[in-house]
């Protein structure tokens, strides 16, 4: 046995556990799911399903609260990744700055909401969004004299109170990344802005931005994409849709579709659309930001 | 197929072939009970481990909907607990996707003989489900501190609960939960509506639904006897605290109750004047459904963990500590039973109950009630729109089901 064949076996005996691993659990469920996507499984032909063609695809499209679900999912998104970012950024910036004490004290308590488990962080905020007994509810009615909101039981606020739940939880990710991105940042260069007179805006915004960028848009990415596909924090604040399946967005939306009401391809053919829609995105959000490249 | 089948081999040979590692013979039970009823349980299997030194039982509590979403899953898969534990509208779904097998195959006739109608479940016919108790049904509990004797119409209950409301120290006069309708079917009964007719076809756009939903409004708005808003949380810790003299509430509930310290009455949901019909709730049996997927090998096994849990020595233990109302007839008219006050008031609301459909559109009428309950019950839409909606949404969900 030459050296070449040797060494390509050892790299097949390195490189074998994962690609069963990643065929087992990645490929095998994906390609089950597109063909679940061209079949008439539900709840009458869970054993007895057979391929159909691309019906229920043009079912997902001619369902009415497919678009008013996949508005949602924009403005879910949206919303939450202007507040991520721009909350952590705001903070990671503040922390760099040399005036600021207790700087490791300061990053601990902030990066907290991300530590905890995200069904906890839900399920708290809902409790505190619930009338009678949730704090804000007091706060707001008893302590600020403002007429009661009622957070839970009307679309828009029970909306609301989920994103602001999502937006607690996610932007020390954002924190965190920005940090890194701003430790890496050369002194020397504020240093000759500062010798050019520079304001703090202008440098912030001349070599900050611009070197935080191949740090912040492959962050961005990702965070798109969880919080598009985000389901826990959706599901546990609104309790599954409530009021009235209104606050849904389309991961919730296919998990009820499938779990709740049985239709295993319906939900296996929106859930394939979910997917082509983020890999899209993510592939012309890499191209025109052109993050995988060097920045310096 | 062939490549689900090595992935299926997979699977089984990970998850240990269902024998425990020291080569008992194990059975699980996946079930959804909770507080008492939970506790209770875990002794009881706990006891049973004990004097079986060749087999063991694991049980693992799962929320009553994903407790039947994934065992459907597991069952078609092959897999799954060898017994299920839940409410008996179950059935219709686990039996559609031969999910179990025949309680018949397990149980014999001499045992399910003793056995009245509420305690062996049928669907289309072939009886699937042997159950341990029948019940789950709301009741009108009411603090007797606050409120010394229960109404009986509802026209005396708006007049008792503003008297009660009058006090200072009580916030609401009654509340339940707004987010389920299965708390709203009592009003629906006596308002003379019901939510499918005998083809499975839901009857809820009608007069009846918009009296049934108005009177709810009323309660709410005119009177003002019930909270603005309320879901199952808020509305048990408005009458754990006292604030509020009255809910209305099942038997899952009742011992928190006492543990809270609060004197607590049952008394059947007052009957509505005009057409003088008890505001029936939905009564179900619970139990007891067997997997597909059990090997004649575990039968055995499985048939004497199932005489143990249904048998009369375990119903009249459970009436007696945690007062469920047994399907065993004996049990039923022993003294256990006739002497408590609790269960008695409980037969007293079930007397005047109404089964629970086993149909599978059972499924969607919930699921397609919910929102437009919840809806109406946050003064969203009117009585008519709530009624109108919710019989589209579940016209809707039924057709969507065949997709």
């Amino acid at each position: 046995m030459s050296e070449k064949t040797r060494f390509r076996l050892f790299l097949l005996f390195l490189l074998g556990p994962t690609i069963v691993l990643v065929l087992a659990v990645v490929a095998y469920p994906f390609f089950y799911n597109v063909v679940l996507s061209l079949s008439n499984m539900n709840i009458y032909h869970i054993r007895d399903w057979e391929v159909i063609g691309l019906q229920q695809y043009a079912a997902v499209a001619r369902e009415p609260a497919f678009w008013s679900v996949f508005l949602k999912t924009i403005i879910w998104t949206g919303v939450n990744i202007v507040f991520h970012v721009g909350l952590g950024v705001f903070l990671a910036v503040l922390l760099h700055q040399k005036f600021i004490r207790g700087k490791s004290a300061w990053r601990v308590l902030l990066i907290l909401p991300w530590a905890l488990p995200q069904y906890i962080t839900a399920l708290t905020w809902r409790g505190m969004f619930t009338a009678e007994y949730g704090a804000i509810d007091i706060v707001w009615r008893q302590y600020l004299s403002l007429p009661a909101i009622e957070w839970l039981t009307q679309p828009g606020p029970a909306f609301a109170a989920a994103i602001l739940t999502n937006i607690w939880l996610g932007f020390p990710f954002m924190m965190v990344i920005a940090l890194g991105g701003l430790q890496s940042i050369p002194a020397e260069l504020y240093e000759a802005a500062d010798v050019d007179g520079a304001s703090e805006w202008k440098k912030f915004w001349n070599i900050t931005v611009p070197l935080l960028r191949p740090v912040m848009i492959p962050a961005i990415t990702l965070g798109i994409v969880w919080t598009f596909n985000n389901i826990n924090v959706v599901w546990l604040v609104s309790n599954g849709g409530e009021p009235n399946d209104q606050t849904h967005i389309l991961v919730s939306y296919v998990y009820e579709a499938a779990f709740t009401m049985y239709r295993f391809g319906w939900a296996a053919a929106l859930s394939m659309i979910i997917f082509f829609i983020l890999f899209a995105f993510t592939q012309v959000l890499l191209k025109r930001t052109k993050a995988t490249e060097a920045a310096y | 197929m062939r490549s689900f089948s090595i992935f299926a081999l997979l699977i089984l040979l990970l998850s240990g072939c269902g024998s425990a590692d020291d080569g008992r013979v194990k059975v699980r039970i996946w079930h959804q009970k909770i507080g008492a009823e939970r506790a209770f349980f875990e002794d009881a299997i706990a006891a049973y481990n004990a004097a079986h030194t060749d087999r063991v039982v694991e049980i693992l509590y799962r929320e009553n909907e994903e407790l039947r979403n994934l065992f459907i899953t597991a069952s078609v898969g092959g897999q799954g607990p060898e017994l299920v534990f839940g409410p008996s509208d179950n059935v219709s779904i686990f039996a559609l996707t031969e999910s179990i097998r025949p309680i018949t195959d397990v149980l014999p006739d001499s045992f399910l003989a003793s056995f009245n109608e509420d305690g062996i479940v049928q669907w289309e016919g072939t009886p699937w489900f042997v159950a341990d108790q029948v019940g789950n049904h709301l009741t009108y509990v009411y603090n007797k501190a606050l409120m010394p004797s229960p109404p009986t119409t509802m026209d005396s209950l708006i007049t008792i609960l503003k008297q009660v409301q009058a006090r200072d120290e009580v916030r609401y006069g009654l509340t339940w939960n707004y987010t389920e309708p299965f708390f709203f079917i009592p009003f629906l009964t006596c308002s003379g509506g019901w939510v499918m007719d005998e083809q499975g076809n839901p009857t809820l756009d009608n007069e009846a639904t918009v009296r049934a939903i108005q009177f709810v409004l009323d309660l709410r708005d005119k009177h003002q006897l019930i909270p603005a808003q309320s879901d199952y949380n808020v509305a048990e810790t408005l009458f754990k605290d006292q604030l509020a003299a009255s809910i209305i509430n099942g038997p899952w509930s009742w011992a928190g109750y006492s543990d809270a310290g609060v004197d607590y009455g049952l008394a059947r949901i007052p009957r509505m004047d005009a057409s003088s019909d008890w505001c029936a709730p939905v009564i179900s049996a619970k139990g007891y459904a067997v997997n597909v997927n059990v090997n004649d090998e575990k039968l055995s096994y499985v048939h004497d963990l199932l005489v143990y849990l249904t048998g009369p020595e375990m119903q009249t233990r459970m009436a007696e500590e945690i007062a469920t109302i047994p399907v065993i007839d004996a049990v039923r008219n022993a003294e256990v039973v006739q002497q408590n006050p609790v269960l008695q008031a409980s037969l007293r609301q079930v007397e005047v109950g109404r089964p629970m459909p086993t149909a599978p559109q059972m499924r969607q009428i919930w699921d397609g009630m919910r929102g437009p309950y919840q809806l109406v019950m946050s003064g969203t839409i009117s009585a008519e729109e709530g009624a109108r909606r919710m019989q589209e949404e579940v016209e809707k969900r039924i057709a969507d089901t065949f997709l």
